[in-house]
């Protein structure tokens, strides 16, 4: 005879306990959560707190601070964003007809061109680039182009390295596309070529810390899509200085279509192409 | 001797993947088997151990070079000497093929070569029927 398992013991998440992890999970992210989110970020860390069997939220809380995997998870079940191939693809449009010709321009054949997804979440971003490029671009093989997909969650890097997509992230890939870059897995799974598995090289980033984005430079192209609209100002616009640390002069960033950086940071101009608005940052292309 | 029943073989030799990716695809549309190597050495090994009909070879590379490659495989004997060397090449300086048929290519091709062009090439210099 088992004894009945007790149930759960109900986990309530107080005012105070509430302001303090929002305080705790915007210095670690820069996201900030509103007190209209009360009852999603209640539910999110419940579930946090009960997955890891944490006796409530004193307990949890401790051990964010000491146990890296637990803040992992947590940082996970608040960013993970469902995202598919070819998503606003005007950009990728925008980026063959008037971004890489500009870029091109300045440099000489042969030379590294070096584009950034970030975040990148499990990678439909930038496999979508490498993608595009090779079905798209005729000059693809004038160039070594470095790809680059960068996230906070490094278990959404991990999905990302695995390749491994659902028919729904691949409802917007035109099926000839899907037939020559992937290979059913079954159970409605398929599995990304292995060549183009390794043409982008993933790496965990924190997007608002200097001493993570600092380690990439001389990008030519950054896609920040989406993340800046769950910064509050002062987030908003370390994330813009960093980016733009890590930017080439005369590099190119694209926003997802909501966002616009003239209101975050003075430091780009504005580039009106007929696919897309991107910003630039001054200089001259190619001085890198 | 080259079976014809089989697709002749071709090695792609560059360090960029996406490239190696771009040729293979297109090759592999146009009927031909496709091997990589991502540099010189890598390529010496793999013509060293197997059968190819064509190498494609890349001249910047890192590790071993596209020109110290052809070198290294002018110097063997038997079907690595005389294997067919397509190299292709950002390098568009005349200098620059001259300095590659010089080491061992057989044909140079300057980057970017369409699909057309690649696969017309490649069917020339593994003697596939037009």
């Amino acid at each position: 005879m088992h004894p009945e398992k007790p149930p759960a013991p109900e986990i309530r998440i107080t005012d105070p306990e509430f302001r303090r992890f929002r305080d705790f999970f915007y210095r670690r992210t820069g996201i900030v959560f509103s007190d209209a989110q009360r009852t999603y970020v209640d539910r999110r860390l419940t579930d946090c707190i009960v997955a890891a069997g944490s006796k409530g939220f004193p307990d949890h809380f401790a051990r964010l601070l000491v146990e890296p995997a637990e803040m992992e998870r947590l940082i996970s079940a608040f960013t993970v964003n469902e995202t598919y191939f070819y998503r606003e693809d005007y950009q990728l449009h925008c980026l063959t007809s008037s971004l890489l010709p500009q870029i091109t321009a300045a440099k000489r054949p042969g030379q590294t061109i070096r584009l950034w997804s970030i975040p990148c979440s499990t990678g439909e971003e930038p496999y979508s680039i490498a993608i595009w490029l090779l079905e798209n671009w005729p000059q693809v093989d004038s160039w070594d182009i470095e790809i680059i997909g960068s996230d906070i969650d490094s278990r959404v890097l991990q999905a990302a390295e695995a390749g491994i997509y659902s028919e729904r992230s691949l409802m917007r890939l035109p099926r000839p596309l899907v037939a020559r870059y992937f290979t059913v897995i079954g159970d409605g799974q398929y599995r990304i070529d292995a060549e183009l598995r390794g043409s982008v090289r993933f790496s965990r980033v924190n997007l608002i810390d200097q001493g993570e984005t600092s380690r990439w430079r001389n990008i030519d192209v950054v896609f920040c899509r989406n993340v800046l609209i769950y910064f509050d100002e002062v987030s908003r616009r370390n994330a813009a200085n960093n980016l733009y640390d890590s930017m080439a002069p005369g590099a190119f960033i694209c926003l997802g279509h909501t966002e616009s950086m003239s209101r975050i940071s003075p430091l780009f101009h504005v580039c009106r192409f007929d696919e897309a608005i991107v910003y630039q940052k001054p200089g001259e292309a190619g001085h890198a | 001797m080259p079976d014809p029943s089989m697709p002749p073989r071709v090695l792609v030799v560059d360090d960029g993947s996406l490239i190696r990716l771009y040729y293979r695809q297109t090759l592999e549309a146009a009927g031909f088997q496709v091997l990589e190597a991502i540099n010189g050495i890598e390529a010496l090994e793999k013509v060293l151990s197997e059968r190819f009909d064509l190498v494609i070879v890349d001249i910047n590379m890192p590790k071993m070079d596209g020109m110290s490659f052809l070198r290294a495989l002018r110097s063997q004997e038997g079907h690595a000497g005389a294997l067919p060397a397509l190299v292709i090449s950002s390098e568009s300086g005349e200098q620059d093929a001259a300095a590659a048929r010089t080491a061992g290519a057989n044909f140079y091709l300057v980057k970017p070569v369409t699909p057309e062009s690649l696969a017309l090439h490649v069917a020339v210099l593994t003697g596939v029927p037009a």
